[in-house]
């Protein structure tokens, strides 16, 4: 069988792993600077990851007013993400990159304004003014693609990338396989950026189907894993991010709906936000799931957004938009009888998943100003890092990625040798599934890790729950060496599926030592159901001989630069 | 089954196999038409039916999440 597996070997200045919105503005900067750049992706490149189907909002400051400023949108992210991001660094990744990405979007051809050369803006989840800059961003994807396709871009279609090339001091490359072919693809790079966002299908979902998610369900955690396997430190990993949606598919579209007035209402018909927040229906995420959940837990449920006293112009360009957002959310709603003008619309929490507290930092490979991780050329860009998130963070941070992964690489004389014997036992290890005929499909190890993680890591944890957790998911690690493929394509789901255990893991191991709750219900301890300044600060989380090691690195917020 | 696809309308152009995010559709050479291989792994992105040149593609929601 591997001997009949092809082998391509591909030599570059920089590679990018995942091409979806960070992964490709990486790619572009990095191609801006003359550098060779290799995208390997899972799919393709025009439409993959979280904005594949189109997105709908860009936050901004626009220097319009005093909200309006740099000063005012970091006070305002260190009030809604305290404890998780890191002031400087998103002063980074973001402020000082805004006003280039906001040049690149007119310049690829997906502006942010109105055919009237306006911005239209709207003001949701606590901002103190109106940060969202509504735009069609349909073709966002596409318009990514064809820049770094005219800028000379190599991509790897249908790629999974499993492992990195580690040479004991530095990162060197990647190793991963065609989900068609099943070709075997040895990528040497100088630097490697890791973009491969969140991880999704790792919680019970309450529709019972896996791939109904919120974010991307190609999005597994193949970033997070591969930097802990070599020694990256990782952080902020112990958040649960969950959302509300509409009942039965797990689509965005709430900021629109908030953003444009809707109104929460429970079974009786009384608006019941301002009971849990101040900011009633604009308050942070945060708090709108956690307040769905009690509501529906006193019986109060079942939930709508009720946007039948908004005017006709409101609704009007709602039906227009909500489309931009997620493609089919108008579809849904027509299948299922429901004119928004007349019917509120019946909502529920999602499922839960691996990703950033709040929608401007996130979870996972520790960045630092120059978006580096711990270890020697590898890089992190977008919903896969700590400090990154959103579309707005995901075009700026993911752009600076490149420019500095060119930097290191330009700093290197040579392509670093790989150890052909290593790589060829890693090869053997990523085709075993596909030996193993009478093992377990990858759903019922999916299926398992789900119902653990939301029976003992879920909305609500513990220091027991959490230790139950860990010693099942490793008891499950061990019948996950039985996982059978098929094809490729199962394949592919193989590698998914123990991508999503590992994080399991490490989601708990962290949030062990998080022993506070912070923004609510994406990391409530029901042993510590305070939110402690002590504990202000990020969980580190790496591996050592193999073994894991965790710190506590404390953020700063005296002062916002 | 969320992507249909009306085959009096498709042109054979395999595109939806290239960019559906998940590797739900694979188009089948010989028969010349894509098939929707693995239904319970859509996403409902709408990918497929933006880039269909043809519109042959609508997205049916399963009862088990109209309801
Ligand atoms: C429907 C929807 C609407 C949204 N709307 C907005 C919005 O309007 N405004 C906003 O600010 N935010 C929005 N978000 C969030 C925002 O889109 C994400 O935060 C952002 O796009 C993440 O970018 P990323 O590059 O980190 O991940 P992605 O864009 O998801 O890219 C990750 C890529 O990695 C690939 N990949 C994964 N694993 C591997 C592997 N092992 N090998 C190779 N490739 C791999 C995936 O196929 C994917 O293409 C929305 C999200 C969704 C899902
Ligand atoms: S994209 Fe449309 S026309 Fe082309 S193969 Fe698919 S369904 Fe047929
Ligand atoms: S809707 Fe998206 S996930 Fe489903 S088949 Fe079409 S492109 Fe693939």
């Amino acid at each position: 069988m591997l001997s009949q597996i092809r082998e391509h070997i591909f030599e570059t200045d920089v590679l990018v792993v995942g091409g979806g919105l960070a992964g490709n503005n990486a790619a572009i900067a990095a191609l801006e600077r003359k550098a060779k750049v290799i995208i390997a992706e899972k799919a393709s490149l025009e439409r993959c990851g979280a904005i594949a189907g189109g997105v709908d909002h860009f936050m901004a400051y626009l220097n319009t007013a005093p909200w309006d400023t740099r000063e005012a949108y970091l006070e305002y992210v260190a009030k809604i993400a305290r404890g998780a991001i890191n002031i400087k660094i998103q002063d980074a990744v973001f402020c000082r990159e805004l006003e280039d990405a906001l040049e690149r979007m007119e310049r690829i051809g997906c502006t942010l304004k109105q055919s009237d050369g306006t911005y239209f803006r709207t003001r949701a989840l606590g901002q103190p003014g109106p940060y969202f800059i509504n735009f069609n961003g349909k073709n966002l994807k596409p318009a990514l693609a064809r820049e770094a396709k005219r800028l000379g871009v190599k991509v790897i279609e249908k790629c999974m990338i499993t492992d990195l090339l580690f040479d004991g001091d530095k990162v060197i490359g990647a190793l991963g396989f065609n989900i068609r072919t099943g070709d075997f693809y040895i990528i040497k790079s100088k630097a490697t950026i890791l973009a491969t966002g969140c991880t999704t299908r790792l919680f019970q979902n309450p529709t019972g189907l896996p791939f109904n998610t919120w974010q991307c369900p190609a999005d597994t955690g193949g970033a997070q894993v591969m930097a802990f396997k070599v020694g990256a430190k990782l952080a902020n990993m112990e958040y649960m991010r969950i959302t509300v949606v509409p009942k039965g598919f797990s689509a965005a579209g709430l900021n629109a709906l908030t953003g444009m007035g809707g109104r929460f209402i429970n079974a009786r018909g009384e608006e019941f936000m301002k009971r849990y927040h101040p900011m009633g229906d604009k308050a942070p995420r945060s708090a709108l799931v956690e307040a769905v959940i009690k509501e529906i837990q006193k019986g109060n449920g079942p939930i709508y957004i009720d946007c039948t006293h908004l005017s006709k112009s409101e609704i009007d360009h709602l039906n227009k938009t909500l489309g931009y957002d997620k493609d089919t959310l108008p579809d849904f709603l027509q299948q299922k009888g429901i004119d928004l003008s007349k019917d509120p619309l019946e909502v529920m929490y999602s499922e839960g998943m691996q990703a950033g507290p709040a929608e401007v930092c996130g979870s996972g490979i520790m960045i630092d100003e120059d978006t580096s991780s711990s270890v020697k050329g590898l890089f992190g860009a977008g919903d896969c890092t700590d400090q990154m998130r959103c579309v707005h963070v995901c075009t700026t941070g993911g752009y600076l990625a490149g420019k500095k992964a060119v930097e290191y690489a330009q700093g290197l004389s040579y392509l670093p040798k790989n150890d052909v014997k290593e790589i060829q036992k890693i090869k053997s290890s990523i085709y075993v599934p596909l030996t193993k005929k009478d093992g377990i499909p990858f759903q019922i190890i999916e299926n398992t890790i789900r119902r653990i993680m939301w029976d003992y890591a879920g909305p609500v944890r513990n220091e027991k729950s959490l230790k139950v957790a860990i010693q099942k998911l490793e008891m499950l690690s061990e019948e996950a060496e039985k996982l059978k493929a098929k094809d490729f394509h199962e394949l592919m789901r193989v590698h998914e599926a123990k991508q999503i255990l590992e994080v399991g893991k490490i989601m708990c191991h962290a949030s062990l030592e998080r022993k506070e709750t912070r923004f609510g219900v994406f990391h409530f301890r029901s042993d510590y159901p305070e939110t402690r300044e002590e504990f202000e600060g990020e969980i580190v989380i790496w591996q050592e001989n193999g073994k894991i090691k965790k710190e506590f690195k404390k953020l700063d917020y005296t002062k916002i630069i | 089954m969320p992507p249909f696809i009306d085959m009096n309308k498709c042109s054979g152009c395999s595109i939806c196999d290239r960019v559906c995010p998940l590797d739900v559709i694979h188009f089948d050479h010989e028969k010349k038409s894509p098939i929707v291989k693995y239904p319970d792994e859509c996403w409902h992105c709408g990918s497929c039916r933006l880039e269909c040149p043809t519109a042959a593609i609508k997205i049916m929601f399963s009862p088990e999440m109209i309801y």
